[in-house]
């Protein structure tokens, strides 16, 4: 097959002559190029919604968080420490299975499971916010001085080794040890590693930040360094705490689970989701009182995966390679 | 290669040295009940001091300090206090280590197996059902605290399965629901690294060529991605490995095993410090050892890392 | 390099393609990288493809082996190659009998193009086992001979290394060995020596041609640098915003060029400045292809545009019997245009070239 380049004939009776003459050149028609509205944070939302699981997720998780604040001004709800005596037989209401009264049930000293599981929710829920936050603050802070003050890099690599290696565990269990079991122990805990990470991770990019061509370029056309922290830094800090933050929820939970499993966890006094569990175990072979480890278990493990989920779509979506 | 390991076994036991000074400074901290056995409350104030004092315990710091290194060479870790009064700590461990190895090791073989092909068909098959369900899996595994899942499936698979709950050496059975349930976190993990890095080789470039030259998918899997896949899994295999040794806490309690991971859980609760002592000093030795093994590793597996001129934070 | 009889001669067509458009989905819109090509390749030439980055020049070649991008796809027309049509090509399987055997290409960064932990003989031999049916030793020793070939010393023991081992000019003729491994017709050459230095650009450049002559291969150079295109091309197309705009022998392109944009890049060579004068640069950026492009895609940059550059796409009009491009200066209505100052010196010489034959 080969191409025929003659087609004028055809044509050339429908031209005017008049548009064969010059046009006027315009410079700024030749520099008209497309604009692209691509916006990093619209991008990143609609590349999150795309997960209809993630999206589901998230508006459960918005709606369990607004149900846990408002849930104890609903009607309708006891008190998640208060001990109920039966009307009936005047003794303690222990035990009872899920009834119209009790929604989830009593446990073994007749408290009513409801309450106490979303108090335990609260509980943790806010050990979970508070050691993200506090990573947050104190990895950037540190991470920015570990990437940018040359000197102290030697000595907080060192500190970063050191700590690193003592895994987290002990270090739980050492803390909760030494300082007693309590709320505030185990945020401390937590919060003693928790911003390690996130120190490496501020520290990595401040360090690309200063090496990399394209900011040595921007530094070249004078663009000041607040500039390309606020733009080139902080979209992937941002997305960073927020999935430190997401992540932060399941790692509370886990670990409260896990200390109160070993005997240093919160006292009985303050509902928490590891006594729960906890105290589930002890029954748990006694078939009809086992409700009392399936609720705390089933709403354990939607909040954990629900935050887990929402994180790392998150993350994927903030991604810029995943914007086509 | 050889001046480099003696680089980096000095800088480890560097580290290390600091770790130790500072878990025994911690640990000073700790309770001094835990030093005076189960009949505390029953002593005298001078008892107490008689004990402490010949435990070294009123010396200033520092010649603690000298006293507990010296020991450590030695391997002398102390004797325990409360848990098995009077026995040596290194006694104890050693009877403990073999369960927990027994069963780690296992596990991490059927992680191995089973983690690693999980992770292959992931990523051969991206986005397909079967991707989906993995990722399912280990979003629940990541996600759920270990205790909730481990007493899901003791509660429901022995009931179903007719598996016994306590551990026994001579009953085969026995070992399987643990061995399992230890297996399953590693799993997850393997699953999730090797198809990361699998799915990140299929983007490369020499892949792009490979197709190219003609070679068909099948084809660039197996030689090529896996192979390369595999080099960054190398630098976490050892540590894996020698965690098993510290044994997992909840399963040999929730299954009665005589391993380490129970020791440190009853340490605690007995107030046993020197045994407590004993254990984070060996936990953090073995962290630092896997790191060790790791970087090894990853020079046996990728001939581009050459270890002379590496240096800095891992 | 062949003169216009020559090719005259060897009229033999190996690939045909006819109308390519190629569309890639980019958020959401729909970008026309390659807007209706139609192209000859002729038996034993060497073509080069030269453009700005970004007009198409890759994603055209792309297509002659299914190695698009995920999310390009070829819109309409079609690819002839020994009667069949590569467009329809949907599967990899579809593939397997062109790919390497039939055609070959050599990529741009000879840096992430070979397998880091694999040796490099191996990666040679591979190609071989493949397409040539020869396997084990046998294989080994025509990978070693390749080896030497393309110039790489003491081949027994390189084979044995690992491509870290290598310099850039030394990796970039390892993958020149393993295009020629798999014993291709056509190989296609993207940007063969952008990533090396000058240099090298040469050596790489002759053991091409030698290699073109040794094993009977037609190439195709995508290059950007009108100084390889020299050195090298029988025949030259220029390619603009996804568009061939003009094609002829590399004599005619040189010294003989009718489109305005090929004026404009000729004039961008550094070695036509005048002493003391600035030197010329093409005014304007590359148009958005987001866009229907209506009339001619380099009206806007073109200060010689004709109003109907920006009504109507001109057709292509032939120069010669090689030589055609598609501007509608060509046309008997339109003005006689001067050539750009710094292009007649050049132009001249081709008065001279014509009137010898």
């Amino acid at each position: 097959m080969s191409i025929n380049g003659k087609k004028i004939d055809k044509l050339g009776d429908n031209i005017s002559d008049s548009l064969f003459e010059f046009a006027q050149f315009d410079n700024k028609e030749a520099e008209k190029t497309g604009y692209s509205n691509y916006s990093y944070w619209k991008s990143t939302w609609n590349s999150f919604i795309k997960h209809k699981v993630a999206f589901l997720l998230l508006i459960l998780v918005i709606g369990i968080l607004a149900f846990t604040m408002i849930q104890p001004f609903l009607p309708y709800q006891k008190s998640p420490t208060e001990i109920y005596i039966n009307a009936g037989t005047n003794l303690q209401d222990k035990n009872v299975a899920p009834s119209a009264e009790f929604w989830f049930g009593t446990n073994s000293i007749g408290q009513d499971l409801w309450a106490r599981i979303w108090s335990g929710t609260r509980t943790s829920l806010l050990i979970g916010f508070a050691v993200g936050i506090f990573e947050a603050i104190v990895g950037i802070f540190i991470g920015a001085l570990w990437g940018y003050v040359r000197k102290l890099d030697v000595i907080i690599t060192q500190i970063y080794n050191v700590i690193d290696n003592i895994p987290t565990t002990i270090i739980l269990i050492l803390m909760t040890y030494i300082l007693r079991p309590s709320i505030s122990t185990i945020i401390f805990a937590l919060c003693l590693t928790g911003w390690l990470q996130m120190a490496r991770f501020v520290r990595n990019q401040i360090i690309i930040i200063r090496d990399r061509e394209y900011n040595l370029a921007s530094r070249c056309l004078g663009t000041p360094t607040r500039r390309i922290i606020f733009k080139n830094l902080l979209p992937y800090l941002v997305s960073v705490i927020m999935l430190r933050m997401a992540l932060a929820i399941p790692t509370a939970i886990g670990s409260e689970v896990f200390l109160t499993y070993i005997g240093l966890g919160l006292p009985v006094s303050i509902p928490s989701l590891g006594n729960l569990v906890n105290e589930g175990r002890i029954l748990m072979m006694t078939p009809t009182l086992r409700y009392q480890l399936n609720f705390p278990s089933v709403v354990i493990s939607i909040i954990t995966i629900a935050f887990y989920v929402i994180g790392n779509t998150f993350a994927d979506a903030a991604d810029p390679k995943n914007h086509v | 290669m050889i001046k480099y390991l003696f680089k980096r076994i000095g800088q480890s036991i560097f580290t290390l040295l600091i770790i130790i000074t500072v878990v025994f400074l911690l640990l000073r901290l700790m309770p001094e009940e835990g030093y005076l056995g189960t009949n505390a409350d029953k002593m005298s104030d001078i008892q107490k001091e008689t004990i402490l004092n010949n435990l070294g315990l009123r010396d200033p710091i520092i010649v603690q300090l000298g006293k507990f290194y010296k020991n450590i060479v030695t391997g002398d870790l102390g004797k325990s206090i409360t848990y098995r009064p009077d026995v040596k700590v290194s006694t104890i461990l050693a009877q403990k280590i073999p369960y927990s190895l027994c069963f780690g090791l296992v596990a991490i073989g059927l992680a191995l197996v089973f983690g690693v092909s999980m992770g292959i068909i992931m990523a051969r098959s991206k986005n397909s059902i079967f991707d989906k369900l993995g990722t399912g899996y280990i979003v629940i595994i990541n996600a759920v605290p270990a205790a909730v899942y481990y007493l899901v499936i003791q509660l429901y698979l022995t009931n179903t399965l007719k598996l016994p709950i306590l551990f026994d050496k001579s009953n085969f059975m026995s070992w399987i629901l643990p061995a399992i349930s230890m297996s399953l976190g590693n799993t997850a993990g393997y699953a999730m690294w090797m198809r990361r890095y699998m799915v990140d080789e299929l983007n490369s470039d020499y892949v792009k060529l490979a197709r190219a030259k003609g070679l068909s998918e099948k084809n660039i899997m197996v030689n090529h991605v896996l192979r390369n896949a595999f080099v960054p899994m190398a630098q976490y295999l050892p540590a894996s490995i020698l965690y098993t040794i510290a044994g997992s806490i909840y399963i040999e309690s929730l299954y009665s095993i005589p391993g380490m991971g129970g020791l440190l859980v009853d340490a605690i609760q007995r107030q046993d410090n020197p045994l407590v002592q004993g254990l984070v000093i060996i936990y953090s030795s073995l962290g630092i050892l896997g790191l060790i093994l790791g970087d090894i590793a990853m020079t046996l597996a990728d001939p581009r890392i050459k270890l002379e001129k590496s240096g800095g934070g891992r | 390099m062949m003169s216009y009889l020559d090719v005259k001669i060897n009229k033999e067509v190996v690939l045909c393609v006819n109308d390519l458009k190629v569309n890639f989905k980019l958020r959401g819109q729909v970008l026309n990288a390659i807007r209706g090509i139609s192209l000859d390749l002729y038996k034993g030439e060497s073509l080069a493809i030269v453009g700005e980055s970004g007009s198409g020049k890759s994603v055209f070649t792309k297509t002659f082996m299914g190695l698009l991008e995920s999310n390009g796809y070829i819109d309409s027309g079609s690819i002839m190659y020994s009667g069949k049509d590569l467009a329809k090509f949907k599967v990899a399987k579809d593939w397997r009998g062109i790919r390497g055997k039939e055609i070959a290409m050599v990529s741009q960064d000879p840096m992430t193009s070979l397998n880091p932990l694999k040796i490099i003989g191996k990666q040679v031999q591979e190609g071989i086992e493949l397409h040539q049916n020869l396997k084990g030793a046998q294989a080994k020793k025509l990978a070693i001979k390749l080896l030497e070939d393309v110039g790489i010393s003491d081949p027994e023991k390189r084979y044995y290394q690992y491509p870290h081992e290598f310099s850039g000019g030394m990796r970039q003729r390892v993958v020149i060995a393993i295009a020629i491994g798999c014993n291709p017709k056509i190989l296609i050459c993207d940007e063969p020596t952008t990533a090396l230095d000058v240099t090298m650009q040469a050596q790489i450049l002759d053991l091409l041609k030698n290699i073109q002559k040794e094993y009977n291969l037609t190439i195709i150079y995508i290059t950007h640098d009108l100084g390889v295109v020299a050195k090298v091309a029988d025949r030259v197309g220029v390619m603009y915003a996804g568009d061939i705009v003009e094609i002829g022998l590399a004599d005619e392109i040189f010294y003989n060029a009718k489109h305005p944009y090929t004026w404009a890049l000729l004039s961008s060579l550094p070695q036509l400045g005048i002493k003391g004068e600035d030197l010329y640069s093409i005014k304007g950026t590359p148009i958005n292809l987001f866009k229907e492009i209506k009339g001619d895609a380099f009206a806007p940059r073109n200060p010689r545009a004709l109003k109907i550059d920006f009504e109507l796409t001109p057709p292509y009009f032939e120069v010669s019997k090689t030589h055609k491009a598609k501007t509608w200066l060509l046309d008997t209505r339109a003005p006689k245009v001067e050539y750009p100052k710094a292009l007649k010196k050049l132009f001249d010489e081709w008065e001279g070239y014509r009137n010898e034959k």
